[in-house]
């Protein structure tokens, strides 16, 4: 550990910390608001880093891609629009807490979540990269295909109380992520002869419109004119009860272990992270059924699920020299213009530099509680006091920004106007929406790996199960659809 | 964000104002690249064009457009007026692989060729283990045990695939392909020995035959790369002509101002033998290669003709 004292001497300097300090609150501004991400923010500074000071560059990643996932949940708590994809699962108990009136604690709460899922993922970066690293080698097709099954069983919690409605809407998930080319055949599908589907719909694109344009609608029926007073707001600090963190210690855990866990493995990302997370909170509850209506645990186990995904998500890019994720593929660009070499060496050539990045992980963590908590949570939650007629456009403008720049084409915009339009009406019908980001991103995940896995076998399925990390995945998806059901069960003779 | 939006406003700004070809570049330029943000070809692009501003005295924007294998970004580029403001950065594959398999809006007339940049080999690595130690030993090992070998590649229908493919056909050898997103999937599973061959650009892999977890035997070169001393070219082997390279190179929409292209490349063959250039590409296994203009042309239509060839024979051709 004695090099990390080293890469600590070297972030603890003037610009390193500026940047760190700056880049988190500029990070959690990126998160709040809706359409801008942390991914199109960081690939506009990217050219940036080429000139400078690398860990200054690297500090300002690490700030912005942990201060916008603590970010998204402002939005999500006030006024149940996902300030980014990972926040969707926050909404689901924010914006009841705020309804009620605990809008404060809902973002302190987050605040909080965030920054220990933070430090949990740094740590794991930190002292177990190189293992967790080799460990992920462990997975190939057959396992990330149960993976994906996994993540799908959970679709059941997330169904409500309708389940035909809920796996009507997973249903419409796994068809719209069947749209494009099909890896494994080339052959696209669903494409309308548009060439600009060949790569199937942008998933922010789409996650955007889904997620953020209906919250938008549904506020623009409202109609209101005044905004709320300051009063209203009740944002003052609201100090935790004694024993109130004690409370909150399973939850971190848990939701930590999982967000590092899905982090570390390329494909789902902080969304998914946030919904797993959800769930295993939900399911270890003795009370599931006030999930959904502003259980304070659920923001917890969301928040801190999508921050604890990112440092973990940095683990096999830094280790082994392959990117899981977009922001991890960017860092290691800017590491090779510097003249690094990924791979397993990394860390040897320059460990000032790459545990330098660890320790700014680390920091723009802890910074979440600092920035997140006084600053940017006052300052970003008085956007409510915007009379709702002002608040609407603003909102839909910033929208079209940000999703316009994803790929400067046009046709995004509508795109997204249809995908908000039908979230819009899917919600009138009371189907849930949340299944269908599911359906989006796992749905290719497990069609691609388990195809993967069958040409690998020659065709033979047994092995799908055979393998013993497959056979324990397996195990573990077929629990978590049994398990709910057992619960019910039980729950049921008691009474 | 709004830097991009400013951008493209003072884009529009300026086409109105009309643009004097004597002062060519007078307000930035976009660069297209038809690769996620991160990748190789991007990570490329974007140092070139740190250069590149430098000697034109201009800011060049990226916009990385990801999907379909590059289709989706090229059929948005060719739409971009040909005044010398939208260029684009590819590789090979969007241009010459790609039609092969994919029913697109564009082929090599659709643009304006202006120089190639860099060049490199795809590589067939094995483990340790593998019971061959040179090229040769290598494709006797796979023609000797037909169907039992799997190597993971870069896409169905990809330019890696039918590189080794190409080889494949030439000394009889049956392989199972297995197609991965990305070089970095396919490096995972083949370290994971999910796959028994790695398929792919030669840097992902570069660091893994330093720790001897590798043995990279084979090129798709016909020349060796000196980057790989135990592996073999084509040339080597007797299979000179089934080279298959990836390389790099700007272009732009078709009817640019001959005037801006050979101005364009000129600068591009300055920047790319730019010394801080060439040592960044020997990190990453490539070599500086500019051909220019009309050669330009000639090489991707003489690639093109060559792999139509190839995937037809896989039954992957339209």
């Amino acid at each position: 550990m004695g090099f990390f004292v080293d890469a600590t001497t070297a972030v603890f300097a003037v610009g390193p910390l500026l940047a760190m300090f700056g880049a988190t609150l500029l990070g959690v501004l990126i998160g709040a608001l809706p359409g801008l991400n942390p991914v199109m923010a960081i690939a506009l500074l990217l050219p940036l880093t080429y000139s400078m000071e690398p860990l200054v560059a690297l500090a300002m990643v690490a700030g912005i891609y942990n201060g916008s996932m603590y970010g998204g949940a402002i939005p999500a708590i006030l006024l149940r629009i996902p300030g980014t994809p990972a926040s969707i699962a926050t909404t689901f108990d924010g914006f009841p807490m705020a309804e009620r009136g605990e809008a404060a604690k809902a973002l302190k709460v987050a605040c909080w979540s965030s920054a220990i899922g933070g430090i949990a993922s740094a740590v794991a970066l930190m002292t177990m990269g190189p293992l967790l690293a080799r460990v992920t080698l462990f997975f190939g097709p057959a396992e990330y295909f149960w993976i994906a099954m996994f993540g799908m069983a959970s679709v059941g919690v997330m169904v409500g109380s309708d389940a035909v409605k809920g796996i009507l809407a997973a249903t419409l998930g796994l068809l719209i992520g069947t749209m494009g080319i099909d890896s494994l055949s080339g052959q696209p599908r669903f494409t309308f002869g548009q060439t600009w589907l060949l790569g199937g719909p942008d998933l922010i694109v789409v996650l955007v419109g889904l997620y953020a344009l209906p919250p938008v609608l549904q506020l623009a029926e409202k109609c209101d004119l005044r905004g709320l007073s300051s009063a209203q707001l009740r944002l003052e600090s609201v100090p935790f009860a004694k024993g109130e963190l004690r409370g909150f210690v399973p939850t971190w855990l848990r939701s930590s272990f999982i967000g590092i866990g899905v982090g570390i493995l390329p494909g789902a990302g902080g969304n998914i992270a946030a919904f797993l997370s959800y769930n295993a909170a939900r399911n270890a509850s003795d009370e599931p059924e006030t999930f959904g209506k502003g259980n304070p645990q659920g923001v917890a186990a969301a928040e801190c699920g999508n921050n604890a995904d990112n440092a973990a998500s940095m683990i096999p890019a830094l280790s082994l020299g392959i990117p899981g994720n977009v922001v991890a593929a960017l860092v290691l660009s800017a590491l090779t213009i510097h003249g690094l070499q990924p791979g397993p060496q990394l860390f040897h050539q320059n460990p000032v530099l790459v545990g330098g990045f660890m320790v700014e992980m680390l920091l723009t963590s802890v910074l979440i509680l600092l920035v997140g908590g006084v600053t940017a949570t006052r300052m970003f939650a008085q956007i409510q006091r915007l009379p709702g007629v002002l608040l609407v456009p603003s909102i839909l403008v910033l929208m079209c920004v940000g999703v316009y720049v994803i790929n400067g084409r046009p046709i995004d915009l509508w795109v997204m106007l249809l995908a908000g339009l039908a979230g819009y009406v899917l919600e009138k019908v009371n189907i849930p929406l949340a299944p269908i980001i599911l359906g989006m991103i796992l749905g290719p995940m497990a069609e691609q790996s388990v195809r993967r896995a069958l040409l690998i076998s020659r065709g033979d399925p047994t092995e799908l199960l055979t393998r013993p990390l497959s056979a324990v995945l397996a195990f573990a998806t077929l629990g978590m659809i049994v398990w709910p059901m057992l619960k019910l069960l039980r729950g049921k003779r008691k009474l | 964000m709004t830097l991009k939006a400013t951008l493209f406003g003072a884009t529009a700004l300026t086409i109105l104002a009309g643009a004097a070809l004597a002062e060519y570049p007078e307000r930035a330029i976009e660069l297209t690249i038809p690769a996620g943000a991160g990748g190789g070809t991007d990570t490329s692009a974007r140092k070139l064009a740190l250069l590149l501003e430098e000697k034109l005295g201009q800011s060049i924007a990226v916009l990385n457009i990801n999907g379909g294998g590059g289709s989706v970004g090229t059929s948005q580029f060719i739409q971009s007026k040909p005044d010398g403001y939208s260029l684009f950065a590819t590789w090979n594959s969007p241009l010459t692989t790609v039609p092969q398999v994919q029913q697109v809006a564009y082929d090599i007339d659709s643009f304006t060729p202006i120089a190639s940049t860099s060049e490199t080999a795809y590589t067939l690595c094995v483990k340790q283990d593998f019971p061959a130690s040179t090229g040769e030993e290598f494709l006797a090992e796979l023609a000797a045990n037909p169907g039992k070998y799997t190597y993971g590649n870069d896409g169905i229908g990809g330019t890696m695939q039918l590189a080794a493919e190409r080889i494949f056909q030439a000394r009889d050898i049956q392989a199972v392909a297995i197609p991965f997103g990305g070089a970095g999937e396919t490096l995972q599973n083949f370290l994971g020995g999910h796959v028994d061959v790695y398929g792919g650009s030669i840097s992902p892999v570069l660091p893994y035959v330093e720790t001897k977890e590798a043995k990279c035997l084979l090129v798709t070169s016909a020349a060796d790369v000196s980057a790989l001393p135990e592996a073999s070219g084509l040339a080597a082997v007797g299979l000179g002509d089934e080279e298959t390279l990836l390389w790099r190179a700007i272009l732009g929409p078709k009817g640019m101002d001959q005037a801006i292209v050979d101005k364009l490349a000129a600068t591009i063959d300055e920047a790319v033998n730019d010394a801080s250039y060439v040592e960044f590409l020997a990190s990453k296994g490539e070599i500086p290669n500019v051909v220019k203009g009309d050669a330009l042309r000639t090489r991707l239509q003489n690639e093109y003709d060559a792999l139509a060839k190839v995937s037809k024979a896989l039954g992957l051709g339209q």
